[in-house]
């Protein structure tokens, strides 16, 4: 009688160490995408007509230019520190790379171009998004 | 077969003294749960991790922050390597204060300082991995101290034929912290336990 609870006992055990592991995997292998991340909600009239409007804590800016918009994440492509945002050019205080106000880089050490970030028009604002991993806060 | 298998792993007799926990601490064998551990959340891990310098990071934190028990395991992965190096530590600490390297053990003496001198290269090669600043600048640091040891610059140019974080040597990095080190670690290990059970286990040699 005890070998037979003790035999049910290790069955049960098994059955859910085998039952939570297989969720866990299956959560963990299921394809969670690249789900976007709302930054900010920026007023149109915000933005100078020529020029960036700068949001340093959440690392990025919104420049207007020739009559679009853009947005740039302002973390650098090198080593991923926050590039400051002058009249004409955008430039790394860490190891001095500078890039265009496109983003194309000027000079290096870095070798890619900022990343633009997602812009939707929602009436007289913008809706800035970034990918997870392309921009991080 | 299975319980058969199990039975022959162990000595038919043993001292009722030898039995007692303080005898051994058994550092080595949690060491090696540990080791069992690492590499399945390191499977899992790969799953997700992209060796190339450009996505490296973003592969991590899309692993943290996006995929469900990413943290979990990252976290896992990492406190075990660290408990880890510290028992195979412990373990040959015991054993040298124990007086365990002597003959006729001399020879799994050595092939335990071989499996610490693994372990430790086996952690020094997956910090790189995250690619973050802290990574990046402690491998820079190992490898300038890797240079002043003998032969170490053969070593180091082995390791990263371009610079600390580029892509080739990212992806030699990779390769050694989980194919070569693990596999090398694994067999070592069992020719250890192999010596072990050869030697009848923990006899009372002093």
């Amino acid at each position: 009688m005890a070998r037979i609870s003790q035999n049910r006992r290790t069955f049960l055990r098994i059955l859910a160490l085998l039952g939570g592991g297989w969720w866990f995997l299956g959560r963990y292998l299921r394809q969670s995408g690249t789900r976007e991340q709302r930054l900010a909600r920026v007023a149109d009239a915000d933005i100078p007509p020529r020029g960036a409007l700068v949001y340093r804590n959440e690392r990025f800016a919104i420049v207007r230019e020739a009559g679009s918009v853009y947005a740039l994440s302002l973390v650098c492509t090198h080593l991923g520190c926050t590039v400051n945002v002058a009249a004409d050019v955008l430039r790394c205080p860490c190891h001095g790379s500078v890039f265009d106000r496109r983003g194309n880089v000027r000079r290096g050490p870095a070798t890619r171009a900022l990343t633009q970030l997602r812009l939707q028009r929602d009436g007289d604002y913008w809706l800035v998004f970034s990918r997870c991993g392309d921009h991080h806060v | 077969m299975f319980d058969d298998f199990v039975r022959h792993l162990f000595p038919r007799a043993v001292r009722e003294n030898n039995l007692k926990i303080t005898y051994t601490f058994c550092l080595g064998g949690m060491a090696f749960t540990l080791f069992l551990l690492l590499v399945c959340s390191g499977v899992l891990l790969a799953l997700y991790y992209q060796p190339d310098s450009a996505r490296a990071y973003a592969s991590v934190v899309h692993l943290e922050e996006q995929v469900f028990g990413g943290c979990f395991l990252r976290s896992l992965h990492r406190h075990c390597a660290n408990l880890f190096l510290a028992l195979v530590f412990l373990h040959s600490l015991r054993v040298a204060l124990t007086g365990a390297y002597r003959p006729p053990r001399q020879m799994n003496w050595l092939i335990g300082c071989a499996l610490l001198g693994l372990a430790m290269f086996s952690g020094y090669t997956g910090y790189l991995l995250p690619m973050d600043q802290l990574a990046l600048w402690a491998t820079q640091t190992g490898m300038e101290v890797v240079k002043v040891v003998p032969g170490g610059e053969m070593l180091a140019a082995f390791l990263v034929p371009d610079a600390v974080g580029s892509s080739q040597s990212l992806l030699r990095f990779y390769v050694m912290h989980v194919l070569l080190l693990p596999t090398a670690i694994a067999l070592l290990s069992l020719l250890h336990f192999y010596h072990i059970r050869r030697q009848k286990g923990v006899l009372p040699y002093l």
